[in-house]
């Protein structure tokens, strides 16, 4: 798969505050990657530099495999922090002004209007518009000229839970047109529902990287133990609905697919033969794991 | 070209940018036909300001003191980029560093040429209404002074658009504008001799209109030194220049 944003040891130092602290990411094309950490850890001021309107301390970003330029900036949509028009224009002038700087076509106003759901407001001036409604019209302005590339900022900031439900869709929709998305989002749920990858972030440093199902899991995670493992191991393999298992010193621990339990697995190795002399559920919190994370090595 | 078409979209739109040149246009007419009623020893004073081919040098220099009016009014336009963060998004949408500025220098270009065709406008009504030589020389013979004004326009409101992308917020670049032109610039002038400060930019450009019956003034008194409107032009060139240069190095080397 070809790399649409490489990011190569950045760092960005504010008089005292090390903001970002020698990043490194990858990010493939079609992947939905997350860049995930609490506030101030560092996402704004990251996509503010490969956006070119932060300058660098150190470091190197590409787009594409080329230097920053007009032609990368064509192939990326991208909503930075807060929706930036002007107050006094409306919806639909302030689409046009973006539309004639990206060259894009001015019948897709209209269009991105009505996928946000603004079309009927597209004549009142920005200024009157509720915190959801900006948030709106940011996002259609991004998808003005059709990028392969969306890089969103809290794209779901402001707005009400059905909002955030629309915005999450279609993020998902655009993502399986074959498009990539660079979502920053300090709302772990948010990452784990949307996201195919992850980078967690933490005072400027990276602190894991990986699909989102390696590094965050809301899933309940097993342990089971038998006295012969390897044998365990073998069956583990063949059934349908175990997601992911790892052997550990005696025990080993897995994630099931959806809609199956710990009885599911007692039944098969029971099936099997097997009998189990431990079978513990460990309910893991998402935000017990996302700690982890940040605690680990700080 | 079309930069300037993306900056009309956003101007054409604004009802401040419309206030401030209406304001431009009524003072100016007021401070005209006032002073074409005034009458000094039973002869009205417009009869004679209105006389071609002066009447475009006094027309000059008259609207040279509003200058600062549309120095304010890029100020405006270009405080507004940063506060709406709209600065930002468009360099995120693809435009170049270079591009702002030139965008804005177009806009610039536009109102020096507003101004520049309302000055002409004002010269040719007052001086049908007044003059006693209607002739095409008299009319075109001294038509030069209306160029150095949009060389002086010009270079005023680049240097507000210098102060804009320097401070950021409106007011305060508004106050340093006004400072440096009206009071700093010429507190230097005072202590250095004329030899040297008749190239400083705001005694160059102010020497582009130059005040009508300097010359007269200077037979009896010792003739303060000043560029002529020609030399003058070429620094204000060299400076239209500097400031577009300085506003460019800005935002080379700052954050959004
Ligand atoms: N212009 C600036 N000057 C000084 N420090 C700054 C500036 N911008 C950001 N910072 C600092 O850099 C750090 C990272 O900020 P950044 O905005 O990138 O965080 P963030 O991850 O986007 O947070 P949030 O979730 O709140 O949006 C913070 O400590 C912030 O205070
Ligand atoms: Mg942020």
């Amino acid at each position: 798969m070809a790399e649409v944003l490489d990011i190569n040891s950045l760092s960005k130092r504010y008089a005292a505050i090390q903001a970002v602290n020698q990043l490194s990411v990858k990010v493939e094309q079609g992947s939905i990657y997350g860049l995930l950490g609490p506030n101030g850890s560092g996402k704004t001021t990251t996509l503010g530099m490969v956006l070119d309107v932060i300058k660098t301390t150190a470091g190197t970003y590409s787009w594409f495999g080329q230097p920053s330029s007009r032609e990368t900036k064509r192939r990326v949509g991208a909503l930075l922090e807060t929706p930036n028009f002007y107050p006094y224009l409306t919806a639909q002038k302030n689409l046009e002004v973006i539309a004639d700087i990206k060259g894009a076509d001015k019948a897709n106003v209209n269009r991105v209007l009505q996928l946000v759901g603004l079309e009927s407001r597209k004549s009142s001036s920005f200024k009157g518009f509720s915190l959801g409604m900006k948030q709106r019209l940011a996002l259609a302005a991004t998808l003005l000229n059709d990028p392969e590339v969306l890089v969103l900022d809290e794209p779901t900031n402001g707005l009400d839970p059905e909002g955030i439900a629309e915005v999450r869709e279609l993020i998902l929709r655009i993502a399986s047109e074959g498009k990539t998305i660079i979502l920053a989002s300090h709302l772990l749920d948010e990452v784990e529902k949307v996201c195919t990858h992850v980078a967690v972030l933490q005072r400027g440093q990276l602190k894991a990287e990986g699909p989102v199902g390696a590094i965050l899991s809301a899933k309940d995670q097993i342990l089971i133990s038998a006295p012969n493992l390897p044998i365990v191991t073998e069956v583990l393999q063949r059934l349908p609905f175990i997601e992911a298992f790892k052997p550990e010193k005696d025990t080993v621990v897995l994630t099931l697919k959806d809609g199956y339990s710990s009885t599911d697995v007692n039944k098969a190795m029971f099936e099997a033969g097997i009998v189990l002399s431990q079978l513990v559920v460990r309910r893991k919190s998402l935000e017990a794991q996302f700690l982890e994370i940040i605690k680990s090595q700080s | 070209m079309n930069l300037l078409r993306i900056e009309f979209r956003k101007i054409l739109p604004y009802k401040t940018v419309w206030v401030i040149l209406a304001i431009y246009v009524v003072l100016m007419v007021l401070v005209l036909n006032a002073s074409s009623g005034i009458t000094i020893n039973g002869r009205q004073l417009g009869a004679d300001a209105f006389q071609l081919p002066g009447v475009w040098q006094r027309l000059s220099f008259l609207a040279s003191f509003f200058n600062l009016l549309l120095g304010i009014l890029i100020i405006v336009l270009v405080s507004d980029e940063y506060s709406f963060r709209t600065l930002r998004q468009q360099v995120i949408d693809g435009l170049s560093r270079v591009e702002i500025v030139l965008a804005k220098f177009y806009v610039i270009l536009a109102v020096a040429a507003f101004s520049t065709i309302f000055l002409l406008l004002l010269g040719l009504y007052f001086s049908l209404l007044y003059s006693t030589d209607h002739s095409v020389d008299a009319f075109f013979s001294q038509i030069d002074h209306l160029s150095y004004y949009f060389v002086q326009a010009v270079a005023y409101m680049a240097l507000a658009m210098l102060f804009a992308f320097l401070i950021k917020k409106s007011g305060l670049a508004i106050i340093a504008f006004i400072a440096y032109a009206k009071i700093v610039e010429p507190l230097v002038h005072l202590r250095i001799p004329d030899t040297v400060d008749k190239y400083m930019p705001m005694k160059a450009l102010g020497s582009l209109t130059p005040m009508p019956g300097q010359d007269l003034i200077d037979q009896f008194t010792t003739p303060t030194e000043q560029l002529t409107p020609p030399w003058a032009a070429v620094a204000g060139l060299f400076y239209i220049g500097l400031f577009l240069f300085l506003s460019y190095s800005l935002l080379k080397v700052r954050d959004l």
